[in-house]
């Protein structure tokens, strides 16, 4: 097994063997190794990594590249789409991409639960809220919360 | 091909429609799923239900994939088992085979590895 770090090429290739497996079937509609004319990071997907090598797998893409994802892995119409469905499967998508990183990389690593961001707004796939505290301060809200995941990450 | 019931064991609810759908891509229709959100239900619905196919994931809450197996194992469940999982270690292999998985499909996967591990089984 290779113990280095992952270079664009390796990345490439486990994004479009993602792709092609999952929301690419029919080949019609790959993943292009190409800038888009007009970059868009309204979704934002990712999972850290920790230990001999620390950092972070981040999917980046345009709401309705999202919506399309969502559509794709979960097999429903795009209208049906849910904003769960959304953070569910961009959340997947950064776990499966974030899992093939981790193969690439020193051992031991192990992967964190994943994170959603849509249009700024913070997406905890599955998870319940075991406490929380809204609160004010110098006339501004804040709030903290402590979110258990109802998933066990895929760590090894 | 006579129907056959399949039990898919994931956490991850995507992943287990991926499973459902790789399936059928895969050729296996017609056949009866039933689905496991953690490795306690996949214990329970195995012996309940009495699969023809374990589909299982390796890490889940309550128990892991290879803690069901050998669970099964432990209490006389021949049922044939193989894991779907994210990664695959050498140390991930060798304990999935000592515990009696028939096979280790990592993602992302194809129809045609779906065919390669599951043919032997069901074909």
């Amino acid at each position: 097994m290779n113990h280095t770090t992952p270079t664009d090429d390796d990345l490439r290739v486990i994004a479009e063997q993602v792709w092609s497996s999952y929301l690419d079937l029919d080949g019609a509609s790959p993943l292009i190794a190409k800038p888009a004319d007009a970059p868009s990071h309204e979704v934002c997907a990712s999972v850290s990594v920790t230990g001999a090598w620390r950092g972070h797998v981040v999917v980046r893409c345009s709401a309705a590249a999202s919506r399309n994802a969502a559509a794709a892995l979960l097999g429903v119409e795009l209208d049906d789409v849910t904003p769960d469905d959304v953070t569910d499967a961009l959340g997947e998508l950064a776990n499966i991409i974030g899992g093939n990183v981790k193969s690439l990389l020193p051992e031991p690593c192990a992967l964190s639960l994943p994170h959603v961001l849509v249009h700024g707004e913070s997406g905890y796939p599955q998870v319940m809220e075991v406490c929380g505290l809204e609160a004010t301060w110098l006339d501004e809200p804040v709030t903290v919360s402590v979110l258990e995941s109802t998933v066990v990450e895929r760590v090894g | 091909m006579s129907a056959v019931k399949i039990l898919i064991a994931d956490d991850s609810r995507v992943m287990r429609q991926i499973v459902t759908r790789t399936l059928r891509q895969a050729g296996y229709e017609g056949h009866d799923l039933v689905e496991a959100a953690d490795g306690r239900q996949a214990y329970d619905t195995a012996v309940s239900e009495r699969p023809d196919l374990v589909l299982s994931d390796w890490n889940m809450p309550e128990m892991t994939g290879v803690e069901v197996l050998r669970a099964l194992r432990a209490a006389g469940v021949a049922v044939p088992f193989g894991f779907v999982t994210s990664e695959s270690s050498d140390e991930m292999r060798q304990a999935a085979e000592a515990a009696g998985a028939l096979f280790l499909i990592t993602k992302p996967f194809t129809a045609e590895s779906f065919r390669d591990a599951l043919d032997p089984i069901l074909g």
